[in-house]
């Protein structure tokens, strides 16, 4: 019998997952506060749609602005340490260094300085993605081909051409890194500090709904947000391959001096 | 006979470049490390000149300093009677080792991209640059993306976009190291047919003797760092230049030459 | 730039920031109820160091820390190889794999509650759950790593299998091990500092969100120090581990 497709195989684990996160509990092998049945979860998420739609709003608002700032300051900080060779020298193996401190410590801090709004939220998951998207950023400079610039000279551009013709084309590709980056690492820093400390928000919903221990409810958040952050991963990974056509040949492989812990923790950058 | 008449022609109207006297040291920690060592040649009007010599002998610096990329200690080089400070794509055109494509831009775009700086409008733009895919022999590819070309095919577009604004003078940095050895035949057989058509004066910098002795009205062997000319060769060989001339006794003793010259500057 | 003026530089630099934490809220540009200036700050680690409800809280993170880091690396490391050996699993799991890590995982913090409670095997399996993930993708990159040219020459040679093992595979991994293992305990402290500061009876994140909860600033920021101080310092301390690992790599 030949083997079924990869593909396939991946969709069929994902029914089984649904089809037994309905039928493990009606079965009881799992009581219903570890696991309601999925029909329930749902069933519950659409009587309180409105509730759930307003924590959500509330939830995107803060996702937004975070990663406006995550991506922000996090792209120009890393182009301009990544690009200015004494500055990446200097700077980079620090922040690389401050990257392996736990960001969330710093959370109380931002709830006693702005309050239990939205506000704290923003700043906290802001500064969540922006050490990530920075350090991303920095080395994917780097991997800019350095003939470019020689080229565009040799043909008479100016230094504001070589910068507007040459350096920001070529940087697309980072930048677009970059903005995936922060957006799913701003989600993760609100939904971590939504269930912290909050008065609204999806994050909010869930911790509430835990301590009067309404599990339904709970996974009824859950769900809201696993189907948020795909939403948004497949949503941003889409823009990036429209947009970047041409981005996965072409590009010099990054130099051994880019330093790698920095990119691979990049790579996997949510513990939260 | 055409070939010599030639050759007086291209003397009789001065030299397109000229070298004279050129050194250059890099500034380094302890004084200072000798690049190149009084540099002089003379490079007439639409010859076809290579230069050769051992990895970090200076002969792409050289050539960045022809082409205004690269500043010297000392010394003069002029481009058709004139020095050349900075880049100026009128008078030289660069083809480097790596295409360096820009792999965001079509073929056609590539091509047209000293056009764009200068600000010409894209209808002219595309009337020059048509020509230069059909003469590279790449037409039909204009819409294309670098990505999905062979790397001969990179190297065509891009001396198709260092002849687009037509200077007299073409610089040429080891463009074919990249590619295999039966591309680089084809593409060397092709380039000589654009040089005959065009009549460009071109300096080739190579690696390749083979290469030097079948592209070359004249060889210059350079020694290793610091860089000197070391022999000017003249290659008599008739044109147009055939596979077959490489199996011939003066093939072998031109190569040979400038391989025990190479050797004994070591 | 040479080493020592990189050092030099990046010296004035820390001196100018912990001299702007010093003078700002002393000379009143900050709030200094907000921002206590940073010898208030140290000389409250100092006392609270010395209390034994906060040492207590240190073993207790310590402990779950350990324990998670413990559970999490043979599971992931055991997972991580099998989808690098097996391709078909590879083929199977690995693009699943980047949607897994864009979820904020701290979501399923109320699930291990409600099947734990609140206390020790919660926080540490909550930490445990998010840093496998992290070691099996760092455990099948690692895998994927080992050149297959240099497998290949192994097996010309005749190598047997635990040979090319032991011989190839572990010094060619090296350097990727630990740095494997430095980056996942990154994500292990942050995960059993979630789990502690979002519902918890014990342990530093716990203490922490309290201070925070009750304002008390000082308390804050020197609980803030001592973990940031012990995250660098582990994290560094592997580096130079690494480095010593890794002078062969280009």
């Amino acid at each position: 019998m030949q083997r079924p497709q990869p593909k396939t195989v991946r969709r069929g684990l994902l029914i089984a997952l649904l089809v037994l996160w309905e039928a493990v509990p009606l079965t009881g092998l799992l009581p219903e506060l570890f696991l309601p049945p999925l029909s329930k979860t749902l069933g519950v998420l659409w009587a309180d749609l409105d509730k759930y739609y307003a924590a959500l709003l509330v939830t995107l608002y803060e996702v937004v602005l975070a990663t406006a700032i995550a991506c922000g300051f996090g792209i120009v900080a890393g182009a301009t340490i990544g690009g200015i060779a004494a500055l990446r020298v200097l700077l980079l193996p620090v922040f690389s260094s401050l990257y392996a401190i736990p960001i969330v410590i710093l959370y109380p801090i931002f709830t006693a300085w702005f309050g239990i709004g939205s506000q704290s939220k923003i700043m906290f998951a802001g500064i969540y993605g922006f050490f990530p998207v920075m350090l991303s950023t920095a080395a994917g400079i780097r991997t800019i081909d350095p003939q470019f610039l020689l080229a565009a000279r040799s043909m008479g551009a100016t230094t504001t051409q070589q910068i507007t013709r040459v350096i920001i084309p070529a940087s697309l590709p980072t930048v677009f890194s970059g903005l995936r980056l922060g957006g799913a690492l701003a989600i993760i820093g609100v939904v971590v500090a939504e269930m912290l400390t909050a008065s609204a928000g999806i994050g909010y919903l869930v911790t509430l709904n835990r301590t009067i221990l309404d599990s339904p409810r709970v996974f009824a958040g859950i769900l809201c947000i696993l189907v948020l952050s795909i939403a948004y991963d497949i949503l941003s990974r889409l823009l990036e391959r429209r947009v970047v056509v041409w981005q996965s040949v072409g590009r010099r492989q990054q130099t051994a001096t880019v330093p790698r812990p920095a990119t691979q923790a990049v790579a996997a950058p949510s513990a939260a | 006979m055409q070939y010599l008449a030639d050759v007086k022609a291209a003397t009789a109207a001065g030299p397109a470049i000229e070298i004279d006297r050129v050194s250059h040291v890099y500034a380094g920690a302890e004084g200072g490390v000798p690049a190149l060592e009084d540099i002089s040649m003379s490079v007439g009007s639409g010859r076809f000149i290579v230069i050769v010599g051992p990895s970090g002998c200076g002969k792409t610096s050289l050539l960045m300093m022809m082409a205004g990329l690269r500043e010297h200690s000392e010394g003069r080089i002029n481009v058709h009677g004139a020095p050349i400070p900075k880049p100026d794509p009128d008078r030289v055109g660069v083809i480097f080792q790596e295409a360096s494509l820009f792999p965001w831009l079509t073929t056609f775009d590539n091509i047209e991209f000293p056009l764009s700086l200068r600000g010409v409008s894209r209808d002219e733009r595309r009337r020059r640059s048509r020509p230069m895919l059909s003469l590279v022999g790449l037409d039909g590819f204009g819409d294309r993306y670098p990505h999905e070309l062979s790397g001969g095919m990179k190297q065509r577009v891009s001396i198709a976009r260092g002849l687009v604004q037509d200077p007299p003078v073409l610089l040429m940095d080891e463009p074919f190291a990249a590619l295999d050895e039966q591309t680089r035949m084809t593409m060397g057989h092709e380039l000589l047919r654009i040089w005959s058509t065009t009549r460009k004066t071109v300096v080739f910098i190579t690696h390749s003797l083979t290469e030097a002795v079948y592209l070359a009205d004249e060889v210059y062997v350079m020694s290793s760092r610091p860089g000197r000319i070391i022999d000017h060769i003249q290659i008599d060989l008739p044109r147009p230049r055939t596979y077959e001339m490489m199996a011939t006794d003066t093939f072998g003793r031109l190569r040979d030459r400038i391989w025990q010259q190479i050797r004994a500057s070591h | 730039m040479t080493r020592w003026q990189i050092i030099l530089v990046r010296t004035a630099i820390l001196f100018v920031v912990l001299g702007a934490w010093e003078i700002a809220p002393r000379a009143g540009l900050v709030n200094s109820m907000l921002l206590p200036p940073l010898t208030d700050v140290l000389a409250m680690l100092k006392v609270q160091i010395a209390r034994p409800a906060v040492q207590e809280a240190i073993l207790v993170t310590a402990l779950e820390v350990i324990v998670a880091f413990l559970i999490a690396v043979p599971l992931g490391a055991a997972a991580g190889i099998a989808i690098a050996e097996f391709p078909y699993a590879g083929a199977i799991f690995k693009p699943m794999l980047f949607y897994v890590f864009s979820i904020p995982k701290s979501i399923f913090l109320p699930m291990f509650i409600l099947i734990f409670g609140i206390g020790f095997q919660q926080k540490v399996a909550y930490a445990a759950f998010t840093t496998a993930f992290v070691v099996l993708m760092s455990a099948t990159a690692a895998v994927e790593s080992v050149k297959s040219d240099y497998v290949l020459v192994a097996r010309s040679f005749g190598a047997t299998p635990m040979q090319i093992l032991r011989r190839i595979y572990l010094p060619s991994m090296m350097p990727v091990l630990l740095e494997t293992l430095r980056i996942s305990m990154i994500f292990n402290f942050t995960g059993v500092m979630i789990a502690e500061m979002y519902a918890s009876r014990t342990g530093i994140g716990h203490l922490i969100s309290n201070w925070g909860e009750n304002f008390q600033m000082p308390q804050l920021f020197a609980g803030v120090i001592l973990l940031a101080v012990v995250a660098i310092a582990f994290n560094e301390t592997v580096r130079f581990l690494e480095a010593r690992c890794s002078t062969w790599r280009t």
